[in-house]
């Protein structure tokens, strides 16, 4: 809402600088946006919220202001002089849906001399921000910026046999408005009809058949009092938002409605020569009547932590237009007036008060929870694998988690979650599958010459489900590119492999208590065939790793490999962290065997290291490849078709003793029957 | 007799006859080493590895002369002795000789020897560095903002991105036919369900969880059908802080929120408060601080008031309070709800928040 401080100083006068003068409304909770100056004046924009409609015109922030400086807040009267005949002969008015106005105030001026208005009326609309028309539709919209009520004003001439219906609009009915809009009414609007058609759609805007034009000589005023929930559905549904509808659909003041309507009539009669018939047509058939709220100081002090003195609260609510009478015991019996629709509780007196009375100057005391004995176990998780991913060089991002189906089509069949109303078709779903996201992350990376990436994203994806509610589930998403470490004077570089990722899985899973966590290999949808790979905790997947597939890179024009994993962030930190238990090492020596192996191409490591571990010998500490050689690799003749070489060292050590030469051996023997058992040959 | 002189000689000619009288001769060698490795003054004036060639060098150096002098020409019987002191000479001869570089520095080195020429690398070569991981800014400040609560005795609670229209409107008194629904723009999955455009339903599922007394914030994202531009994003994150307790007043919401912004934002910030209209609080209230920038003189970041509004806040309503499950006769509380994005941009003086999403490598390694 814009006001102007000269137009303010009508209603209260105020001392204060404009600039103190924005510091203390926004203290009342007017929030001034901007302050401006403007020709011997000054402009405010102030934020009104949406509970304040009494606060979208100079009078109510004049009422604000007044009590907040301890001002007279000037009375309004506005002088009608009248002369016959009665309106009432000119104009019948009918309620035809009470439930939807609760009054509706008429009255008819004739003779008017429709013209420009003159200039300091023009000039006020103009700082107001509005188009100055004419000397009637201007009254009614100045009336509107000074006292907060929206008004209408109809050629009366042009309704049918003088006679006003407000009643719901009959489905399909037409109306053209005053914004030249032909439109088609539904059974939920609210109209003003005349005896043959919709005038206006109420409390939204005009018709244009009956708008002021210049030829008008009679002028019919609506002021009346809509059903804030219907005009907002009627603004919405024809999606429109006016003036009007904007303080109707908040809650209007239902007796600022005559005395609007007056304030009009007179200035019209004033600017354009009319003169205003006998009588104001007035149907109110049941007055609201709303109860007396009690407030008790007790619950002043349980809420604002203090006592205010009783002649303050008093002082404020009076001067914010409240009716304050003593109770019976402590307290006051207090009747919020026609224009505070929001205030319904003893919380919202209470709130009053304390606004008025300033926020800073209420007490404040720092006093912290009491103190828990559980810890936040899933966020010391989520920052063990968060140090872990920073310490390998993983930066973290956090793309939007909407995304184009279409592209989420190509990491996984698993649906995601469209939107009803999305912005772009870019951002037109919730993304079922997170390598979308990191996909686009390192393909806006790759296209700036930014190639080394090792990122992470800790996020959720989400999931449509049958006449259910979507799921979501967290999950850790890792995405790489480039080399293992950037190549420089030092090293050279060397790209990325599958085994850099999965020692990065690995390390990833360390901190946690996984002790049947395995390897496999995987095939999935976004991955690359033979270049995937996952690790399972029993028969939970944990996660899915590898690179990705060639044709989704070429789709997205990736200019190199990218290496992906999905960590399942819901199965992973269900896992409780590994109990860090001291284990005595031995003190005995250690002692190494290496067996050179020629291994069939369809025997893995992976199965000789399970049946070297199957043999249960207990002092085998350790078994690690050392050298694995595919026939390309050596010389011609020395491996047989389809066979590589293996160099596998064996580390045996005991906690009791020094292993004699006959334990080693015959440990090492048992191995090689296991290996040859799996299809390994002991090289000569 | 120098030493010198004496390792021109044999054990022989020393007199030195048992493996006692071979470990008082490396001694007084060990004693001399150490005197003349400080001795800064009688190096600085000679080339840079005029010591090392003294003690080390191939030819007629002191390690030299006693490999050749004492240990090859020494008698059966005291060879081991001797092989064994002259290598722990050796070694430490070695050690004495790297630390002296790194004691005396380039300004033991006479005038016109570059270091380059002293040393065998370029050691003004960048080190060979792994490039570091970093969490993103957002994170960063959200961690900050949970510590500061954690340490308050608050726990993290979490909630559903995807609501029901009930958790994010109907339960937090925002209903269909007033207004103020329109301050928050929703996209919606369906009719009854949305992306929640706040941390607010937390409150009521907390309250239904928990029940009363009840501490918790409530970090995550939110979203909003606005036109992503450099202050607005579709996706962004709120946390949200709720007390709920007997005896909590308006006092607590101000008191806290005052050492929460502190905390964050140095010792010396000034909080002001001032009304505003949730429909989910009521007193609702927002939080400024002294603006930074201007100090409070007005500018244009401040809009020209001196102050920067940094939160939503209020005591709950005791509607919400209600839907939630707790009595509100008994139990009074507050809530607030920040936007972390709007911090981090404060705190690291981001301008437009769109970078926090895009992902760009230039812009996270800066955190």
């Amino acid at each position: 809402m814009r006001i102007s401080l000269n137009w303010l100083r009508e209603f209260v006068d105020v001392e204060a600088k404009p600039k103190q003068l924005k510091a203390d409304l926004t203290a009342m909770g007017l929030n001034v946006e901007s302050l401006a100056t403007a020709s011997g004046d000054w402009l405010m924009e102030v934020e009104v919220t949406t509970n304040r409609p009494d606060c979208l015109s100079h009078y109510g922030v004049a009422r604000e202001v007044a009590a907040f400086y301890r001002k007279p807040l000037k009375p309004l009267k506005f002088a009608v002089e009248e002369s016959p005949p009665r309106a009432s002969e000119r104009i019948s008015i009918e309620i035809a849906d009470p439930a939807l106005c609760a009054r509706y105030c008429g009255r008819v001026v004739e003779n008017v001399h429709v013209a420009p208005s003159p200039d300091w009326l023009a000039h006020r609309l103009d700082a107001m921000g509005q188009r100055p028309i004419n000397n009637i539709a201007d009254v009614t919209n100045y009336a509107l910026m000074e006292l907060g009520h929206p008004l209408h004003a109809f050629d009366l001439d042009r309704i049918r046999e003088h006679r006003i219906i407000v009643r719901r609009a009959r489905p399909g009915e037409p109306l053209r408005t005053l914004d030249g809009a032909d439109r088609r009414l539904t059974a939920n609007d609210l109209v003003i009809a005349d005896a043959a058609r919709p005038v206006a759609l109420a409390g939204v805007m005009g018709g244009e058949d009956t708008e002021i034009s210049l030829s008008t000589r009679a002028v019919l005023l609506e002021s009346a009092w809509f059903d804030p929930a219907s005009i907002r559905r009627a603004a919405k549904s024809q999606g429109l938002h006016t003036e009007a509808s904007h303080r109707f659909e908040r809650g209007a003041d239902i007796e600022m409605a005559p005395v609007a309507l007056d304030r009009a009539a007179a200035l019209i009669a004033e600017l354009a020569g009319g003169k205003i018939l006998s009588g104001r047509v007035d149907l109110y058939p049941a007055p609201p009547k709303r109860d007396a709220i009690l407030l008790r100081p007790a619950e002043i002090s349980r809420l604002l932590g203090t006592k205010l003195a009783a002649e303050e609260v008093e002082r404020i609510l009076g001067a914010l237009g409240f009716t304050v009478n003593r109770a019976n015991g402590a307290g006051w019996r207090v009747e919020p007036p026609s224009f505070r629709l929001d205030v319904t509780r003893e919380v919202d007196l209470i709130e009053e008060v304390a606004r008025q009375f300033g926020y800073d100057r209420l007490p404040a005391r720092v006093r912290p929870a009491p103190p828990r004995i559980e810890g936040d176990l899933d966020r010391e998780k989520v920052l063990e694998v968060t140090d872990v991913l920073t310490g390998l060089g993983y930066r973290e991002i956090i793309p939007s988690s909407m995304v184009d189906p279409a592209d989420n089509a190509l990491f996984t069949d698993r649906p995601p979650v469209p939107l009803a109303n999305p912005l772009s078709q870019d951002a037109s779903a919730l993304r079922s599958s997170a390598l979308v996201s990191m996909v686009r992350a390192l393909e806006f990376n790759l296209d700036r010459g930014l190639s080394d990436l090792r990122f992470f994203e800790l996020g959720k994806t989400y999931q449509a489900v049958a006449s259910e509610h979507p799921q979501e589930r967290r999950v850790l998403t890792l995405g790489l590119a480039g080399h293992r470490r950037p190549a420089s004077v030092h090293d050279a570089g060397r790209e990325l492999d599958f085994f850099d990722l999965k020692a990065d899985i690995e390390r990833l899973f360390e901190p946690f208590d996984l002790p049947g966590l395995r390897f496999d290999l995987g095939s999935r949808l976004a991955y690359e065939p033979g270049l995937s790979g996952q690790y399972l905790n029993g028969s939970e997947g944990l996660a899915v790793f590898g690179r990705l597939k060639s044709e989704i890179k070429r789709h997205y024009k990736l200019r190199s490999d990218a290496w992906l994993a999905e960590i399942d962030l819901e199965r992973l930190l269900a896992v409780a962290l590994r109990p860090r238990v001291f284990r005595p090492y031995p003190k005995f020596p250690a002692v190494q065997r290496d067996f050179s192996l020629v291994v069939p191409a369809s025997l893995s490591y992976g199965q000789l290291a399970e049946a070297i571990e199957k043999l249960g010998v207990e002092e085998i500490r350790c078994v690690e490849p050392v050298e694995r050689k595919t026939a390309a690799e050596l010389p011609a003749g020395i491996l047989p078709e389809g066979h590589v070489s293996l160099l596998l060292r064996v580390t045996f050590q005991s906690m009791a003793r020094t292993l004699t030469g006959e334990e080693v051996e015959d440990a090492a023997g048992r191995i090689c029957r296991a290996l040859e058992l799996q299809g390994a040959r002991l090289r000569s | 007799m120098t030493l010198d002189e004496k390792i021109r000689k044999t054990l022989a000619e020393l007199g030195v006859r048992d493996a006692e009288g071979v470990h008082a001769l490396f001694d007084q060698v060990r004693a001399a080493m150490e005197i003349e490795g400080k001795d800064r003054s009688r190096w600085s004036s000679q080339r840079p590895d005029a010591l090392r060639v003294r003690w080390l060098g191939r030819r007629n150096s002191i390690l030299a002369c006693i490999d050749e002098n004492w240990l090859k020409a020494a008698p059966k019987e005291l060879r081991p002795a001797v092989g064994s002191e002259f290598n722990s000479l050796k070694g430490r001869a070695n050690a004495m000789l790297d630390l002296n570089l790194e004691r005396f520095g380039i300004d033991t080195l006479p005038p016109g020897v570059t270091p380059m020429q002293a040393f065998r690398h370029d050691l003004t070569l960048p080190g060979n560095r792994r490039p570091p991981g970093s969490i993103h800014p957002v994170t960063r400040v959200m961690r900050e903002i949970e510590d500061i609560f954690l340490q308050l005795g608050f726990h993290i609670e979490a909630g559903p991105e995807i609501e029901t229209v009930y958790y994010n409107f109907d339960g937090l008194n925002i209903p269909e036919t007033h207004p103020s629904r329109d301050d928050w723009d929703t996209l919606y999955v369906n009719e009854k369900t949305l992306l929640r455009t706040h941390t607010s339903p937390v409150q009521i599922r907390a309250m239904q969880k928990y029940n009363a007394p009840l501490y918790i914030i409530a970090p995550g994202k939110v979203y909003r059908h606005d036109n992503p531009d450099s202050s607005h994003a579709t996706m962004f994150h709120q946390v949200e802080g709720l007390a709920v307790d007997r005896d909590i007043t308006f006092a607590d919401l101000k008191g806290t929120l005052d050492f929460f912004a502190k905390k964050f934002f140095g010792e010396k910030v000034r909080t002001s408060f001032h009304p505003s209209f949730f429909p989910f609080t009521e007193p609702s209230g927002e939080v400024a601080i002294n603006c930074a920038i201007c100090d409070g003189q007005g500018c244009r970041v401040c809009k020209e008031s001196g102050w920067l509004e940094v939160m939503g806040c209020g005591m709950v309503h005791p509607e919400v309070l209600r839907h939630g499950g707790i009595d509100p006769g008994e139990f009074t509380g507050w809530a607030f709800g920040l936007g972390v994005e709007r911090y981090a941009m404060m705190k690291y003086g981001v301008n437009d928040i769109q970078l926090f999403y895009q992902s760009d490598l230039r812009f996270l390694e800066q955190f």
